[in-house]
């Protein structure tokens, strides 16, 4: 065991430094802060002069080793923009965005489980295709529009919720339902099928024909092994919800590491983009052990040899 | 009529007297003109300041906003006029040598006094190339700041620069405390501005929010409202709706679009003013055809203004005759725009020997404080009406930027420009400094700005600009476009006046009833 996670987490760091690389050169290669940076008065003079104070007429090789040098002593360097320590800068808003995209999660579960699990036990019926309705529904619902839409209605029309930003539990509720509303549809599918799966299964049979009340058989027998794959699917859609989180945080103005990041971006603040994409690598990289960690423990069948 | 009646209408009307009398009392009881600062008021703005150190700002949104806590040496009045602030009076000794005389018994928010030696600091830290200002390019006309004595400083200039006074502004001039910003370090003082303007910052959480305080003891009076809540809310949609549902007071900017159904709602008040922003497209009038006059002339004639203003702009935005704007010094209004006159552009286009037109390309950006992308799609389809087949590029605002910095832009190129001085001068400077994309030069332009650039007095440098608007005119090296409206949201509960040069300066801001 001990083995599998020293060698999960050696893949991590490669996967964290891949991901580095990449987003350096992307951002890199796509444009340049002089002229965000500077008033549009700054003559060529100042614009070379701007990017070699910090560096930017070198090579960027020169600057990528520059930057990996400190890097690897968790220093990104600081903000063009904001003139701070650009790790500490995302470290702090990223309390706000797990607040935001596990409250999301959680949402999602809960509502289709039973969603799921309904649909199954009832498959063909009525209630099979409201459940099936509403997977469809929250697949193809675009999350941006739907969170205008509930701004328009529970915000301005009824006044029950506020606009945007980060306060009490309320401000979580519609930014959350926006960005759970696909993953809710996705894994109310996936708990239906292998509901309806793992019903037709022989432990089941001889649950019920030990003459064990249907309800028992389905919550105490059944459910347990359908949830196993939603654990992974939960896992990997982590970094989804994550890209979602982006936009959503946006649109509500949510002071989380996504919105930080888009604007960072926008601004070509490369240290801040830089810190975000290691801060955000790493999450998803951990989150996906965990999980990988939390099914071998779930399911005895696969102990890793 | 009976003695009754009259009887009772006397007693009515010394009543009535009386009643006012109390009434005006009371009310002078009440708000007498050095009222204390009283009640809160929420703002949501679509960006927040990058920081509130004055020599680090970055980009409009911060520059129109810090001054909130600071004050130049001079300002700008409702009408956008230059007044005094920190400076009383100032006058230019010579050529290069502007002396300002300061104001006494300003104290900063910590209790420092505001003196010559405040000055000297602040201009010396931002010419410092260990500041790495970003505002460098506005401030390094200044060689040397003297101290004459504890009131009086001479700043003298590299070259006589008839705009400093103007530079010492709200803008780029807000005088820093010396011993506060030396204690605090240069990233500290970032989020702990230690200014002499008229609200303090108590908190800044970014992307959250931020809380000013009524500086009391300000040396204009204290401000009228007590507490400010400032709330970035980037989205357009949201930021309405805050302002819909009484989550905050004041919103800018609200789109053009939203303009016309917001103001059927009666607890909203929407204000507009023409904001100083530029838009033109930069025809590079080295490159074949555009080296011809006529071409550029036919570009002007093609392209209905009007027409994106209506449709684009919900017909809240100025057509513009040339690149300066209305409320700029010197404006003259009876300058024409170009006519939207197609057959004249194809005429114009078949006398400079392109009867068929031809093919070029166009540059546009998304991402920059305003829209470009939308406006130059219209403009293309414009010319394409006349044979001037064009190409529309789309670039990301940060993928543009080198490409103009590297003279390496489309023959076209649309863009804008904020009038930051509301100078014609500074404008047409940068417009024709035969670089950084912009590759029209004039030796009778830039004679006719050296000659107004020498005349200090205001009311004698307008009338000049008028030669100049015409000359820009008949030359035409842009697709001359328009300036839109800058529009602010606001509940009927407070008292709200935008100013013509953008900036949010939140100090006339009341509260009514």
């Amino acid at each position: 065991m001990r083995r599998y996670i020293a060698a999960r987490l050696a893949t991590a760091v490669l996967v964290i430094v891949g991901v580095s690389v990449v987003s350096f050169f992307l951002t890199f290669l796509t444009g340049d802060p002089a002229e965000i940076m500077l008033p549009p008065g700054a003559t060529a003079a100042q614009i070379a002069q701007f990017r070699a104070e910090w560096g930017f007429d070198d090579p960027v090789a020169v600057q990528y080793w520059r930057f990996l040098k400190r890097a690897v002593q968790g220093d990104f360097g600081i903000s063009l923009r904001h003139g701070q320590s650009s790790l500490p800068l995302i470290a702090a808003r990223l309390p706000a965005t797990l607040q935001l995209t596990v409250t999301a999660m959680l949402l999602a579960i809960v509502l289709a489980v039973p969603l799921g699990v309904l649909a199954a036990t009832h498959r063909g019926g009525k209630i099979d295709m409201l459940a099936m309705g509403i997977a469809l529904l929250g697949q193809s619902v675009p999350n941006f529009w739907l969170a205008i839409m509930m701004i328009l209605l529970f915000a301005v029309s009824w006044g029950i919720l506020p606009t945007s930003g980060r306060g009490g539990v309320a401000h979580v509720v519609m930014p959350a339902v926006a960005i759970a509303i696909n993953l809710m549809a996705l894994l109310t599918r996936l708990v239906r099928t292998t509901m309806i799966e793992v019903l037709s299964e022989d432990f089941v049979r001889t649950g019920r024909g030990k003459g064990l009340r249907e309800l028992a058989v389905v919550t105490r027998h059944a459910l347990p092994n359908a949830l196993i794959p939603l654990v992974t699917v939960v896992g990997l859609q982590f970094g989804y919800i994550l890209g979602g989180a982006v936009v959503i945080e946006t649109i509500f103005t949510w002071p989380g590491v996504g919105l930080f990041t888009i604007q960072a971006i926008l601004n070509r603040d490369y240290p801040v983009v830089q810190a975000a994409v290691f801060i955000l690598a790493t999450a998803v990289v951990l989150i996906n052990l965990a999980v990988d960690l939390l099914y071998v423990w779930l399911d005895p069948r696969i102990r890793v040899g | 009529m009976s003695s009754d009646t009259q009887h009772t209408r006397t007693i009515g009307r010394r009543a009535m007297l009386r009643a006012l009398v109390v009434t005006a009392a009371v009310g002078l009881a009440f708000t007498p003109a050095s009222a204390a600062p009283t009640g809160e008021v929420k703002i949501g703005l679509a960006a927040e300041p990058n920081t509130f150190d004055p020599h680090l700002t970055v980009g409009r949104n911060t520059q129109i906003f810090v001054v909130n806590v600071y004050d130049g040496l001079t300002a700008r009045d409702a009408g956008g006029n230059v007044v005094p602030a920190l400076a009383e009076s100032w006058k230019r000794l010579n050529p290069t040598t502007w002396q300002f005389a300061l104001r006494r018994g300003v104290k900063f928010h910590n209790g420092d006094d505001f003196n010559a030696d405040s000055v000297k600091f602040t201009l010396d830290r931002a010419i410092n190339p260990e500041t790495k200002a970003t505002i460098i390019s506005e401030l390094s006309t200044i060689a040397r700041v003297d101290v004459v004595d504890p009131f009086t400083v001479n700043v003298v200039t590299k070259a006589p620069d008839f705009l400093l006074p103007v530079r010492l502004g709200e803008l780029f001039g807000l005088m820093l405390s010396p011993k506060h910003t030396n204690a605090m370090g240069k990233e500290a003082i970032a989020t702990k501005p230690n200014g002499t303007g008229p609200f303090k910052l108590v908190s800044w959480a970014k992307n959250e929010q931020m809380v000013l305080e009524a500086n009391e003891s300000y040396w204009r009076g204290a401000p009228k409202v007590k507490r400010i809540v400032v709330r970035p809310i980037l989205e357009d949609a949201a930021r309405i709706a805050a302002l819909q549902a009484g989550e905050v007071d004041l919103i800018a900017p609200v789109p053009h679009a939203r303009v016309a159904e917001l103001r059927r709602n009666d607890k909203l008040v929407i204000k507009t003013i023409a904001a100083p922003r530029i838009f033109h497209v930069t025809i590079d009038v080295r490159k074949p055809p555009f080296d011809n006059v006529k071409v550029r002339q036919a570009l002007n004639h093609a392209v209905d203004v009007n027409a994106i203003l209506r449709s684009l702009y919900f017909g809240h935005g100025t057509r513009l005759a040339t690149v300066v704007d209305k409320n700029a010094l010197g404006y003259d209004p009876s300058i024409q725009p170009y006519a939207y006159d197609p057959n004249k552009a194809k005429a114009l286009l078949a006398e400079a020997g392109f009867p068929n037109g031809f093919e070029t390309e166009l540059d546009s950006f998304t991402g920059s404080i305003a829209d470009h992308s939308k406006p130059a799609e219209a403009i293309v389809g414009f010319l394409q009406k006349v044979g001037v087949k064009a190409k529309q590029n789309v670039f990301e605002f940060a993928a543009f930027g080198p490409r103009r910095v590297q003279n390496k832009t489309a023959p076209l190129f649309i863009y804008s420009i904020g009038n930051a001085y509301l100078e014609p001068s500074w404008v047409l400077r940068w417009m024709t400094q035969g670089g950084l994309g912009m590759h029209y030069k004039n030796a009778k332009l830039d004679e006719m700005l050296t000659r107004i650039e020498a005349t200090d007095d205001p009311k004698k440098r307008a009338p000049m600009y008028s030669d100049v608007q015409k000359l820009m005119k008949e030359e035409a090296p842009f697709i001359f476009l328009f300036q839109a409206d800058g529009v602010f949201g606001m509940s009927t509960r407070i008292d709200y006046a935008p100013r013509p040069d953008e900036t949010q300066w939140l100090y006339p801001l009341g509260i009514k009833g």
